[in-house]
């Protein structure tokens, strides 16, 4: 299999070269085209929070109850995938280690890659907006996706991110869903609800910009359904 | 402070780079990461009254937050803005410069933060009754939906009012309908900006309400 990002980073699509007999699981809707042969299955994430009841959940909190699994035939194949939002796609190789995902910056995993909807995070009371986590482990490629493009932090020691603004870190990181602000009101006040801290040594990866952020300024202003 | 806008122009992001014993004041929700040893605090935006008064009558977050470096080591931290576009930069060195809702993205030290009357006009535009005054000597970011062009008003100059992003103040608004009532509701131009007085204006390519005009009718 051969990985090709097209576009980057504003409007990014992952080319990938199939070898026969190859597969590809990815987010359900992400395909964008492909070689007429490859044979396309659908099924319902695996793991804690998997299967219907989880899927339930994951559909409330925005995300889909279905991932896509694609296999090559018996000749050489093309599958376009891509994500809904503009933004850059990231490759991530895992070799035995484990990447805990923002569940909406998954976009597609190579079948060596257990993906697992490890804990359902947590509901920010603050935006009204849940965080789901996917932890991904064993070897293989994970594609990951983002709302803008994609910066790595090497963290050594303390470090913050707004949950807004995760793609995916690495698990050696010991990691705290916390508020910035030491008091409520002004954790409230300061628009800056949950952050992550970090702690330890690992990389992160954080997207320029915060789909609720731009989706709460558009939604705004769009009449109630 | 050093700093650094990457990702121009779709994406533009702000990476700075706090010496000890700096400061940044940022607007609410605007910090992307940072350095876990940088302190942050929340503050009203230009005191509590004006701060509640544009709170409900202009639109835009309330508080301010300021994150300093009280550590003997630089420190870093990313701010962003919530619309995807580009980021600028102004010196102020004494001078002034008015923003739009929405464009301000954070300050350093030595800059005043007011808000002004912006008058009933633009809050028929639906701009708000308050603008915002930056003046002083210190640094201000703000940024765009889309990207960002300049234009050295000579005499007087029309825009879009969703367009507009800032403005120096030394340049008079005057909202109004584009053509008159039928011709401002058939055009799509809906409320245009008389621009009169000399000064730089700042204008970005696409706008909100553009898009919020386009995403309405399909929602179902």
């Amino acid at each position: 299999m051969k990985l090709e990002l097209l576009h980057q980073p504003d409007s990014a699509i992952a080319k990938v070269h199939m070898d026969p007999q190859e597969e590809l699981q990815a987010e359900a809707g992400a395909m964008v085209a492909m070689s007429s042969d490859i044979n396309v299955s659908t099924t319902l994430r695996k793991g804690k929070g998997g299967g219907v009841l989880g899927g339930l959940k994951r559909m409330v909190a925005g995300e889909s109850l279905f991932i896509s699994v694609f296999r090559s035939g018996n000749s050489a194949a093309e599958l376009y995938i891509a994500p809904k939002l503009m933004g850059d796609i990231l490759p991530y190789t895992l070799s035995g280690t484990e990447l805990v995902i923002q569940s909406t910056s998954y976009l597609a995993s190579t079948p060596g890659v257990q993906v697992d909807l490890g804990f359902t995070g947590f509901k920010s009371f603050l935006s009204g907006e849940s965080v789901f986590w996917l932890t991904a482990n064993g070897s293989g490629l994970v594609i990951l996706n983002a709302f803008g493009s994609i910066y790595e932090i090497d963290v050594d020691g303390d470090y913050v991110v707004d949950t807004g603004h995760i793609v995916a870190f690495e698990r050696t990181l010991d990691y705290d869903i916390t508020k910035v602000n030491k008091s409520w009101a002004g954790a409230f006040f300061s628009g800056e609800g949950f952050v992550c801290q970090f702690r330890g040594r690992g990389k992160v990866f954080c997207q320029t910009h915060n789909p609720g952020a731009f989706g709460r300024k558009i939604g705004g202003k769009l009449p109630p359904r | 402070m050093k700093y650094d806008i990457r990702y121009k122009p779709s994406f533009a992001t702000l990476f700075l780079t706090l010496q000890p014993g700096e400061q940044i004041f940022a607007e609410a929700g605007a910090m992307a990461s940072m350095s876990g040893k940088l302190s942050m605090d929340t503050a009203f935006f230009g005191g509590l009254i004006p701060g509640l008064l544009k709170s409900f009558l202009g639109g835009e977050s309330l508080f301010l937050n300021e994150f300093s470096n009280k550590t003997q080591n630089p420190q870093e931290i990313v701010l962003t803005q919530s619309s995807v576009g580009d980021i600028t930069q102004i010196q102020l060195n004494g001078r002034e410069i008015c923003l739009q809702p929405g464009a301000y993205i954070a300050h350093t030290k030595g800059t005043k933060v007011q808000l002004q009357w912006a008058g009933f006009a633009s809050w028929f535009a639906g701009e708000g009754l308050f603008k915002l005054k930056l003046s002083g000597n210190g640094m201000v970011f703000f940024g765009a939906y889309g990207g960002l062009s300049t234009v050295d008003v000579q005499d007087s100059f029309v825009v879009d009012n969703g367009h507009l992003v800032a403005y120096e103040p030394s340049i008079k608004m005057n909202v109004g309908l584009s053509g008159g009532m039928v011709g401002s509701l058939t055009s799509g131009e809906g409320f245009i900006n008389r621009l009169e007085g000399r000064g730089k204006v700042y204008l970005q390519s696409r706008s909100v309400d553009g898009l919020v005009r386009f995403l309405r009718p399909k929602l179902r």
